[in-house]
C-alpha cells in the first residue's frame, strides 16, 4: 500500500444496509430504518471517510461482507460502517465475517498477521474456526471462497482445496479434495496474489498476467458465458441457431487456469473476487471488471452482467488513478488517487 | 370478477405478527433483517416495484446458499428462506391488478420454491399456484389448438421406430391381477421381473381423466418442470434445464422450432409438485408387501417423445413401472451377471453400464454379448416390475408417459 498518500475510496453494488452510502435524508445514524438505495451503479465516494475538519482520513483497508463493510485508518480509531463493535488498532485490519453463533459480527484486527493465516494454519469461515496447514508449504497468502481455498506459498507456488464441482480448484477436474493440492498448470511461473470468488479463483502472476478458473454462469471468468449470450428474451428459434453457432465457444465451467487479456499490453497489479464477480487493477492506475452485474458491482452504470472485461470509465473521467480493488459479496470498493498526486508521488512510492 | 389478490390475500396470515419468520442460527441476522423487511412490505402500502427489489435481495443470497456445497448437504433452513423469497416475489407480483404475464411469472416463481425450496407455511406455495392456476383459467380460452394437435400426436405415432419382434425364450412373463401371495412367492422374493396386467385399469389417468397432450396442457402447461436434454445422461453434451410443460410439449414433443435436441421430463415428483395429476393415479397395492412406509415410496414421471433413453443402470430400490401412454422397449438384465456389464468405476456413474444396448462396442465390451436378458415391450395398462438392483435399459418407442414406484 501507499504510506502517506489521500487515497479515496469509491465504492459501487449492493447497498441495502448501507455499506456504500446512506440517504441523506435520514440524518440519523439507525440504518437500519432507513430505507437505502439497494444498487448503487454510478461509484460513489466512501462519504464516512472524512472527518469533522473535512479532511479526508488515511483508510488503509477496507473489507467488506455481504451486508456489512470495515474501514481500518491508519492512525486512530477502526472506523467501522454499521458495525456493532469499534476497536482501537494501528495495524492491517484482515477480515470480516458474518457469523450468526453470536450476535456480534466478528472483527479479525491483528498485529502483523496476514489473515486468514496464523502460525500453523488459518482462520476458517464457518465451525471449525482454526485449521491446519502443513509446514512444508510455507504460506505466503490465503484466500478463501465459499466452499474452497487458495493458497500463495512463498515460492510463488499455488495450492487450493475444498469442494470443486465447478472447477475452483484448477486441476482440471471437479472433484475435491481435502489437502492443499498444488496446481500444476501453473507450476514453474511464479505468483504474486491469489483471489477467491463464490466459485471461482484468480492468481496473478509476477509479470502481470491474470489467470482465472472455476465457475462462469455469470461471465466472472471473463469467458464467453452461454447465459449471458442468450438470455430468455429471444425468441427461442433463434436463440438455439445462436446457440448452435456458436456451439463450441461457451465456457460454463473451467477447470483449469486460462490466462485472461483483461486489456492487452497492461500488467495487472490487483486483483479480487465478489461471489460472482470479478475486479482488477492495472499497473497503469484503471480498473476493470466483469462478470454478474445486476447490483451495479461492475460500476458501468448499469445493472447488467458482463463476460468480457470492461474498464470502469468513471475514474478516467475523473482523472483517478485506482491503486487498489476489494470486492464484498455483491459490491466493489475502489482505492483512488488523484492523477498528479500519483504522479508527484511515483519517485517515492513503495510496491509492496 | 373478483381481483387475483383478493383470492390471495386470505391464504396469507391476517397481519405482520402472525406472520412467523423463525430460522436456526444456520440463517445470518442480515438475511433474516431483509425477511423482516419483506414481511414489513407486505403489509404496508409499497409498491410493486419495491417490494420485488427486496424479494429478489432473499433470492439471489438463498440462491447462493443452495449452490454451496453438495445439495444433499445444503440446510433446509436455505431452502426454506429461498421459499420465503418466491412468497414475497409472488406477493409483489399480484398485488397491483397483474397482466397475464406477470401471473405466469407468479407460476414459475412458485414452481420454483416448490422444486428448490422446502415448505413453509403450511406449503403455502403449493396453495398459492392452484389460486393462481385456477385463476388463469378464468381468463383464457384454449380450444381452437386441440384439433390440430390431435393430428400432430397421431402423425407422430406412425413415424415411430420399430423394434424386432421379442423371442418367446427372452420375453419378461406376463401375469394378470396375480394375488399379493402369489406375487410375493413367485415374483417379489425370488427377485424375478414380470408384467403385471389389469392393476392399474381403474386409474382415472386411463377413465375419468384420459391423459393426452391436450389434458397435460390443461392441468400443468404453465407450471415449470426439469427437462433433461441430450441422447443419454452419460453423455457429455447432455444437461438439465426448466421449461414450463407448455415449452417442453412444443418444443420436444411437437417439435414446433425445429430443435434436434432430445428432451426428456424424466425422473421428477411431478405428481407432488401437481395434485391434479396425484388424484389420476393409484399407489399399486403390491407395494404393501414391502417394509417401508407409504410416505417413503417415490413416485416419478416419465414423459417425453419416441426415442427417449435411460442407459442400462440399476437402482437400490424395488420398482414398478406403470406405462399410461405410449408404449416403450424394455431391456433386464440379472444383478447376477453384473461383471459382463461394464459399470463406469466413478463415483457418480457405478450404477450406470458403460455399454450402449443397442449398439455395443464388441471390441471394448466382449463379455456382454454373452450376458443373458430379458425383454418386452410395456404398453399402456401394463407395469413392469424390476427387482432391486436389476439391471434396466429403457427406450421410449412414441410419445410415453410413465410412473415410476420406488419402494422396500
Amino acid at each position: 500500500e501507499l504510506l502517506g498518500v489521500q487515497m479515496r475510496w469509491f465504492g459501487f453494488g449492493f447497498n441495502a444496509f448501507g455499506q456504500i452510502c446512506v440517504q441523506e435524508k435520514s440524518g440519523r445514524g439507525e440504518s437500519s430504518s432507513a430505507p437505502h438505495q439497494v444498487k448503487i451503479s454510478h461509484p460513489a465516494e466512501l462519504s464516512s471517510h472524512v472527518d469533522r475538519s473535512r479532511c479526508c482520513l488515511k483508510t488503509s483497508q477496507i473489507r467488506v461482507s455481504w451486508s456489512r463493510r470495515a474501514s481500518l485508518h491508519l492512525e486512530g480509531e477502526a472506523l467501522v460502517m454499521c458495525m456493532l463493535i469499534s476497536y482501537l488498532a494501528r495495524q492491517t485490519l484482515i477480515m470480516m465475517y458474518e457469523i450468526t453463533e453470536s450476535q456480534y459480527y466478528f472483527l479479525f484486527i491483528f498485529i502483523d498477521v496476514n489473515l486468514p493465516l496464523v502460525p500453523g494454519g488459518y482462520i476458517a469461515l464457518k465451525p471449525p474456526f482454526y485449521c491446519t496447514l502443513p509446514g512444508h508449504l510455507k504460506a505466503r497468502s490465503l484466500a478463501l471462497g465459499a466452499e474452497h481455498a487458495v493458497l500463495l506459498t512463498a515460492t510463488g507456488a499455488v495450492y487450493s482445496w475444498g469442494l470443486g464441482s465447478h472447477g475452483q480448484l484448477g486441476h482440471g477436474v471437479l472433484t475435491s479434495e481435502e489437502e492443499p493440492r498444488v496446481v500444476e498448470a501453473l507450476w514453474g511461473m511464479p505468483m504474486t496474489h491469489v483471489a477467491t470468488g463464490g466459485w471461482h479463483s484468480a492468481c496473478i502472476s509476477d509479470g502481470g498476467d491474470l489467470y482465472v478458473w472455476g465457475w462462469n454462469e455469470s461471465g466472472q471468468l471473463g469467458l464467453p458465458s452461454r447465459e449471458l449470450c442468450c438470455d430468455t428474451s429471444t425468441p427461442p428459434d433463434e436463440k438455439l441457431k445462436e446457440e448452435e453457432e456458436h456451439e463450441d465457444v461457451f465456457i460454463s465451467i473451467q477447470a483449469f487456469p486460462a490466462l485472461l487479456d483483461v486489456s492487452s499490453s497492461c500488467e495487472i497489479r490487483a486483483v479480487s473476487c465478489g461471489s460472482r464477480h470479478t475486479a482488477a487493477v492495472t499497473t497503469t492506475g484503471d480498473l476493470y471488471t466483469w462478470g454478474w452485474g445486476e447490483y451495479g458491482q461492475l460500476g458501468h452504470q448499469t445493472v447488467t452482467s458482463s463476460d468480457e472485461p470492461q474498464r470502469v470509465e468513471f475514474f478516467r473521467a475523473e482523472q483517478m488513478r485506482v491503486l487498489d480493488v476489494v470486492c464484498g459479496t455483491w459490491n466493489t470498493f475502489a482505492a483512488v488517487v488523484k492523477e498528479e498526486v500519483a504522479c508527484a508521488e511515483n519517485s517515492t512510492k513503495c510496491t509492496c | 370478477m373478483a381481483s387475483l389478490w383478493s383470492k390471495i390475500s386470505p391464504v396469507l396470515p391476517a397481519n405482520e405478527d402472525q406472520f412467523p419468520l423463525k430460522f436456526s442460527d444456520k440463517v445470518e441476522l442480515s438475511v433474516v433483517e431483509m425477511l423482516q423487511r419483506s414481511r414489513k412490505q407486505l403489509y404496508g402500502d409499497i409498491t410493486s416495484s419495491s417490494r420485488l427489489l427486496n424479494a429478489q435481495i432473499i433470492l439471489d443470497i438463498s440462491w447462493e446458499k443452495l449452490n454451496t456445497g453438495t445439495w444433499r448437504h445444503v440446510d433446509k433452513e436455505w431452502r426454506r428462506v429461498y421459499s420465503y423469497g418466491c412468497l414475497f416475489k409472488v406477493a409483489a407480483l399480484c398485488c397491483e391488478s397483474p397482466s397475464e404475464d406477470k401471473i405466469l411469472e407468479a407460476v414459475r416463481t412458485c414452481d420454483m420454491g416448490l422444486i428448490m425450496g422446502a415448505a413453509i407455511m403450511g406449503d403455502i406455495l403449493q396453495v398459492i399456484v392452484r389460486i393462481l392456476q385456477s385463476h388463469i383459467r378464468t381468463l383464457s380460452s384454449t380450444k381452437e389448438e386441440d384439433e390440430s394437435e390431435h393430428a400432430e400426436v397421431k402423425r407422430i405415432k406412425i413415424e415411430s421406430p420399430l423394434v424386432s419382434a421379442i423371442k418367446e425364450e427372452s420375453a419378461v412373463l406376463r401375469i394378470k391381477c396375480p394375488s399379493l401371495e402369489s406375487f410375493k412367492t413367485n415374483f417379489l422374493l425370488p427377485l424375478k421381473p414380470v408384467i403385471l396386467e389389469g392393476i392399474i385399469d381403474h386409474w382415472p389417468a386411463f377413465n375419468k381423466h384420459p391423459w393426452s397432450i391436450e389434458y397435460l396442457r390443461s392441468v400443468a402447461g404453465c407450471r415449470t418442470v426439469p427437462v433433461e436434454v441430450g441422447s443419454r445422461y452419460t453423455d457429455e453434451d447432455w444437461s438439465q434445464t426448466l421449461l414450463t410443460v407448455n415449452e417442453f410439449i412444443d418444443r420436444y414433443v411437437l417439435n414446433k422450432d425445429g430443435v434436434k435436441a432430445l428432451g426428456y421430463l424424466a425422473q421428477h415428483q411431478l405428481f407432488d409438485q401437481i395434485p391434479e395429476l396425484k388424484d389420476d393415479i393409484r399407489l399399486p397395492d403390491y407395494c404393501c408387501l414391502g417394509e417401508g412406509d407409504e410416505e417413503d415410496i417415490t413416485v416419478n414421471a416419465w414423459f417425453g417423445p419416441g426415442g427417449t433413453v435411460s442407459p442400462l443402470h440399476q437402482d437400490p430400490q424395488q420398482n414398478f413401472l406403470a406405462q399410461v401412454v405410449g408404449s416403450k422397449y424394455i431391456r433386464l438384465y440379472s444383478p447376477e451377471d453384473t461383471g459382463k456389464l461394464y459399470p463406469h468405476q466413478s463415483q457418480l456413474l457405478h450404477n450406470t453400464s458403460q455399454v450402449q444396448v443397442e449398439n455395443p462396442d464388441a471390441e471394448r465390451f466382449p463379455e456382454f454379448a454373452k450376458a443373458p436378458y430379458l425383454e418386452c415391450v410395456l404398453q399402456p395398462g401394463d407395469v413392469l416390475f424390476i427387482p432391486v438392483r436389476h439391471w434396466h435399459y429403457v427406450r421410449s418407442l412414441e410419445l410415453s408417459f410413465s410412473v415410476s414406484f420406488w419402494w422396500s
